[in-house]
């Protein structure tokens, strides 16, 4: 027995698969803060599994990125550089809203008075131009103890290039004050910018005790419950991790929650055979993408939280699955600006009020209520029938539109969901046609509460050909997570230019950073046979800044293996930027992923009609048909549509549009000229017709 | 993928086929191409900062991109620096002007004259491409970056002695620099043989070039999907939504006439200080600055000319009505601008304007000043104000090839009604604009950086106190190397408002081997040599409000964290804090001043 759990803010999400049988089940619990461990049991109780069968158990959590933009991390102090205390506040010291005089910086995470200094110094080389003083050391780490604080941060000038000081720091600290919490910043990132650097720094010490005591109490309280197997931890860059290596470096674990759809898609696309896809989940308040090609996700190290137009946020140098997030969800709500134009989010009812049409006090309309008015939305069958959705509701909270543009309130409906539209397409540009990349060549995987309903509509805006909704596909996030492997990623900044790289001690390098990744692996108790290791380097032309990450082949970096890469870096930079150049080419870091592969289970075929008479293989949709009704596909009119059940529809079913399917927790809108067929695996697959 | 992508045309009046709803009378269709136009900007602009060659375009993000009208009226701008506002929109009229009847598909055209066609100084080239939809140009896309090398008598271009703008680089009079889609080698070659270094300025123009195909493709492919005639129609509500949001915030104005003057310290050369005046009459639908009674265009390099003028007026009005309101040219249809020729703020051939931007910092801050009292929420007491741009020029030690080090730096913010100054921000010309790194100036340049943090200067206490200026030490590494600086408000003082402090000023500190110190503001081609420092320090903001006013135990923080000495709180504020303890000792009257 797998299982995959998912703490959310408001509920904690239980998935799990029998592998013998190969039945997937959920189950939903209120989430219990403090003790988050709780709510992880009582789906466990609810579900009726039985804990010794465990195999497997993973989880994505919500934890550390509430303790952050709640600030509820611990007290935590800073030791640095002579002469650079002020670097964290500084920041860059960037003004990105521009015209607004009275902005206000992001406030530091560690005050200046528990910021201190020591006598050290690195050159950019790494040689010591001063050597540490470790009594210094000693003295700023008592003054902090004295302080008050849970954790301490120790970035030093240049410790990418020579950690030698950062260690013996951290070395003093651990030896005298075991108690505290410790991060040094080579542990966590070995790149340049001593800003942030810091800042990733500092806020893995501020959420590190947090993470420590969350994550020993849910493994305590998994051991005492007798729930056996490998314990892991979904990771932003879109592995897992064991619990131990998760403790260390918790702000790895910062999109834990958003990622494993991510690879949910991956894994779904390699059951479908499709590699290029792009996923798209859209839930209440937001909808999220992220671009997968030939079955590998996008990793970006430029993650910043709280980062806005009108906030510099707060970098963490960790790599992150490159997820755009808009706020566009069905609880988004409509609004008319002071210049009489009609604005979709990314304001959000939220669950509670919700939607006018829940009937829970919510009177602005949103995008559920408009998808109501247009009859998408069946509102008796809303959650399985659990909310009975209010038309009469929804149509009042329209109505101010209506009136102010001086047409219907189902014209109304119209516009709140084409601009919902428009900005959750400009979104999948933003991963897609901005990056070089035709929509057309991609499977979209939509999952959530809101991406079937909206999935179909947006591959016709993108002219994307195909779109796939996996069963399930309120859960489908914390299904992927069933389906990730361990990943250790080691990013190692060094410049060079690349006609200069043959013989320089790269394939050494390699070979380090492989011993590394093989450390940490076995540290966790992962076989070496497990391991999969994959090259890329940071690239750029001689004179760029920002560099372009290009796949390296394994095996020795010869004169033509360095050719095939910067062929690899031009055409890469072209697709991207237009244009490439006859200038030098340069490396700026190395990254080593390695995965620790975990065995997936498969997944099961689609048993036949459940409800049809036993083994009945047929094809035929009859069964599935619950009746008619008026749905508004917008430009193409209200058309009387088939509605289908679809846990009835059996594999290698075809429906045509116009037509809805429905289930609990989505629904599927077909508009006419799409085509959906039921895989063997009980996948809807969706011909979108151009 | 194709720079062209066949896709199926909607019906000639570009609305889709359906019942009629959906046509050009659907006013979501419009909103949703407003959003298309603005995400465009937004993509030439990340365009152009990922293939840049240099760190004043890729770091400090001197530059703005964005698209205008078939007429050159600006319809969305994706800026890096505040005061690029609207100079492109000067840049597409100068080149529909010269080339009437003469531009291609493909075609792309610099300028960088400062006095006619958009430009500001030279180092700061913009590019532009008509967008063509069939045989009609349907829109510019434009961009203005800050080239680093345009040639001149110094390195960098820019200088702070220059006497004529013919000694502060090459000049591009509005000229073709692409035919239908290729290179004018010549044009191309007279650049190469004229900048210092080559491979940036040329790839900073690829930076460019790559931005424009961005626009233009974008562009094609919305009047693809929506045809021409709709999109002609987001495009003027977009401007007409800007002017009457822009015309709302007017009307919450108080009516009336409001002034300020300032000093602008020197032109470089020897001459000043030059008084600096704004009379702003604000109606009920105009908004009408006028210059009259500033000083005269000056022999150095200072002046700023119309372009300049009128992005920094705009800036200010921004932040005055609605600073999350987009940014288009209908937003200053409410606007009226009044200056006499060949002042300092309006400067005619040939008078150097190579940083021109201290100057044109003056016409954002004047209005301000004068608008402070009325507009409280929106404005603070004064800032650091200057871009003190730095130049250190040298041969790296490593590599003994040219190193050019260009950046701003960051100081402090003026206090406001609610809140103390911000510590360590670029001022109000930069924006979007990122500090270098400490550890990428130490690799890249001849230096070594011995502290960057506050300093402890006075200035700026008050109710809510000024927020600190930055002190950042640059130890030469090299044989020897070359400082130019352009630190303003040096001699005149960051403003306090509602009885705060005026903040400090912003200035250099060169450290000598043989222990001679010298202080100045500005200065060119310094000679420093192995072992010497350079410290650079900037202001703190104004403070807002009698510093007596301020609580205790504020005070107190600021000690605790070393933002103010015990000294100061005894002396500014008249509160008595342990320099050890922190605790305090008691209050009196503040000495006085």
């Amino acid at each position: 027995m797998r299982l995959a759990s998912d703490i959310g803010g408001t509920f904690t999400d239980l998935v799990y698969l029998d592998e013998v049988t190969g039945r997937l089940g959920s189950a939903k619990t209120d989430t219990t803060p403090p003790t988050f461990e709780r709510g992880v049991i009582d789906t466990i109780r609810k579900a009726a599994i039985s804990e010794r069968a465990v195999t497997f158990f993973v989880h994505g959590t919500t934890v550390i990125i509430n303790a952050l933009t709640e600030r509820k991390g611990v007290r935590t102090g800073l030791i640095t550089t002579r002469g650079f205390r002020d670097v964290l506040e500084i920041g860059r010291a960037n003004r990105p809203d521009l015209y607004n005089l009275t902005y206000t910086k992001p406030t530091s995470f560690v005050p200046r008075a528990l910021r201190l200094e020591v006598t050290e110094r690195m050159t950019y080389k790494g040689e010591i131009l001063v050597p540490l003083v470790d009594d210094e050391v000693v003295a700023a780490a008592a003054h902090l103890v004295g302080e008050q604080v849970d954790a301490i941060a120790v970035c030093f000038l240049h410790a990418y290039a020579n950690p030698a000081h950062e260690l013996r720091a951290v070395q003093i600290i651990r030896h005298r004050w075991p108690q505290i919490a410790v991060t040094a910043s080579h542990e966590i990132t070995r790149e340049w910018r001593e800003y942030e650097r810091t800042s990733t720094t500092v806020l893995n010490s501020y959420v590190k005790p947090i993470a420590a005591r969350y994550l020993d109490q849910l493994d305590h309280e998994l051991t005492r419950n007798g729930v056996g197997g490998g314990r892991y931890v979904m990771q932003s860059s879109g592995g897992t991790a064991t619990f131990a290596a998760a403790r260390e470096a918790p702000i790895a674990m910062v999109e834990s929650g958003p990622v494993a759809g991510v690879l949910g898609a991956v894994a779904i696309g390699r059951v479908v055979k499709e590699t290029n896809l792009i996923s798209l989940d859209i839930g209440g308040t937001t909808a999220k993408t992220s671009l997968i090609e030939q079955g590998e996700v996008k990793i970006t190290t430029e993650y910043k939280i709280e980062w806005t137009r009108a906030s510099a946020g707060y970098p963490i140098k960790i790599p992150v699955v490159d997820i755009v997030e808009i706020g566009a969800g069905g609880g988004s709500i409509a609004w008319i600006d002071e210049a009489g134009s009609l604005h979709v989010g990314p304001q959000s009812a939220g669950a509670m009020p919700g939607p006018a049409c829940y009937s829970r006090g919510g009177s602005e309309p949103t995008v559920t209520d408009a998808n109501v008015v247009a009859g998408r939305i069946n509102p008796a069958y809303f959650l399985g029938g659990e909310i009975a959705l209010d038309e009469r509701r929804a149509r009042e909270a329209l109505q101010p539109i209506a009136r102010h543009f001086g047409i219907t309130v189902e014209e109304a409906a119209l516009g709140v969901i084409r601009l919902a539209n428009a900005n959750m397409v400009n979104a999948l540009k933003l991963v897609s046609v901005h990056r070089g990349y035709d929509p057309r060549d991609f499977t979209l995987v939509a999952f959530g509460g809101g991406g079937a309903m909206h999935a179909p509509a947006l591959a016709e805006e993108l002219r994307i050909n195909r779109v796939l909704i996996p069963t399930n596909p309120a859960v489908f996030s914390a299904w992927g997570m069933l389906m990730t492997d361990l990943r250790y990623d080691l990013i190692w900044t060094s410049i060079r230019r690349t006609q200069k790289a043959v013989d320089d001690g790269l394939d050494r390098m390699w070979s380090t950073l492989e011993h590394q990744a093989r450390e940490y692996f076995t540290q966790q108790s992962v076989a070496s046979s497990r391991l999969v290791f994959q090259r890329f380097a940071d690239m750029r032309y001689a004179g760029q800044e920002h560099t372009v990450k290009v796949p390296v082949p394994d095996g020795a970096l010869t004169a033509a293996a360095i050719r095939q890469v910067e062929e690899r870096f031009h055409a890469l930079h072209e697709q991207r930027y237009t244009f490439r150049l006859p200038s030098a080419i340069e490396f700026v870091n190395f990254h080593l992923t390695t995965f620790g592969t975990v065995d997936k289970p498969r997944v099961p075929r689609l048993r036949p009609t459940p409800n049809g008479g036993g083994a009945r293989r047929s094809k035929t949709t009859g069964g599935a048909l619950k009746g008619r009704r008026e749905v508004d596909f917008d430009a193409r009119g209200r058309l009387l549509s088939a509605v289908y059940e679809r846990s009835r529809l059996p594999s290698g079913a075809a429906v045509k549009g116009p037509a809805i399917i429905e289930e609990p927790a989505a629904t599927t809108v077909l508009f006419p000229g799409h085509r959906a067929t039921v895989d063997a695996y009980g996948n809807l697959l969706i011909e979108v017709r151009q | 993928m194709n720079a062209r992508t066949p896709v199926r045309r909607r019906g000639r009046d570009g609305g889709r086929p359906g019942r009629g709803r959906v046509g050009v009378r659907d006013p979501f269709t419009l909103e949703i191409i407003k959003n298309a136009l603005v995400a465009i900007g937004d993509e030439m602009f990340v365009a152009l900062q990922r293939t840049s060659m240099s760190t004043i375009i890729y770091e400090v993000l001197d530059y703005a991109t964005g698209l205008t009208d078939a007429r050159g009226q600006l319809i969305t701008q994706g800026n890096g620096v505040t005061l690029f506002l609207g100079t492109l929109s000067h840049a597409v009229r100068y080149t529909r002007e010269k080339f009437p009847a003469d531009l291609h598909p493909g075609d792309i055209i610099v300028t960088n004259d400062p006095y006619t066609g958009g430009g500001t100084h030279l180092s700061d080239v913009s590019l532009v491409m008509p967008i063509f939809y069939g045989d009609e140009i349907v829109a510019f896309a434009a961009n203005k970056a800050h080239w680093t090398e345009v040639g001149g008598k110094d390195p960098g271009s820019w200088t702070t002695d220059a006497t004529e703008v013919y000694q502060e680089g090459l000049q591009f009079p509005c000229v073709k620099l692409f035919d239908r889609g290729r290179p004018i080698e010549s044009v191309v070659d007279l650049i190469r043989a004229n900048v210092r270094l080559p491979e940036m300025t040329l790839g900073d123009m690829w930076a460019g070039v790559a931005a424009l195909r961005v626009g233009d493709r974008r562009f094609r492919d919305l009047c693809d999907k929506y045809s021409v005639a709709v999109v002609k129609r987001a495009i003027d509500k977009l401007l007409v939504d800007g002017d009457t949001l822009t015309r709302l915030e007017l009307r919450r104005l108080p009516p009336g006439q409001y002034a300020a003057e300032d000093f602008i310290d020197d032109d470089g050369i020897g001459h000043g200080p030059f008084p600096v005046r704004v009379r702003i009459t604000v109606t009920s639908d105009e908004f009408h600055v006028d210059f009259t009674g500033t000083h005269a265009q000056v022999p150095g390099p200072v002046n700023c000319t119309m372009t300049a003028l009128v992005s920094g007026v705009r800036a200010t009005y921004l932040a005055i009505t609605n600073p999350s309101n987009p940014v288009n040219d209908g937003a200053f249809r409410s606007l009226r601008i009044t200056c006499p020729s060949r002042t300092i703020f309006s400067a005619e051939r040939p008078a150097p304007v190579s940083t021109y931007w201290e100057t044109m910092l003056y016409v954002a801050d004047l209005i301000w000043k004068a608008m402070a009292g009325v507009v409280p929420d929106r404005l603070t007491a004064g800032h650091f104000l200057s871009v003190c741009g730095t130049i250190v020029a040298g041969a790296h030690p490593d590599t003994g090839e040219l190193f050019l080090l260009v950046e701003p730096q960051a100081g402090g913010w003026g206090a406001g009604r609610h809140k103390d100054g911000e510590n360590g921000l670029v001022c109000v010309g930069d924006g979007e604009t990122y500090v270098i790194p400490v550890e990428v100036t130490e690799t890249r340049y001849g230096v070594i950086v011995d502290q960057y943090g506050y300093h402890t200067d006075p200035g700026g206490a008050g109710t809510f106190r000024g927020g600190k200026g930055l002190v950042r030490d640059y130890r030469i590494t090299a044989e020897e190397a070359y400082l130019t600086t352009t630190f303003g408000r040096h001699k005149f003082l960051p403003w306090g408002m509602a009885g705060g402090q005026p903040g400090s000023r912003n200035y250099v500190k060169v450290l000598h081997t043989d222990g001679r110190e010298e202080i100045f503001g500005k200065t060119a081609r310094y000679r420093l040599l192995k072992g010497e420092v350079a410290r650079l320090i900037t202001g703190t903001g104004g403070g807002y409000g009698p510093p007596s006013a301020r609580p205790p135990e504020k005070v107190v923080e600021d000690v605790r964290n070393g933002y103010i000495t015990a000294e100061q709180a005894e002396q500014e504020y008249g509160v008595r804090v342990d320099p050890k303890t922190f605790a305090l000792g008691g209050t009196r009257e503040p000495a006085r001043a």
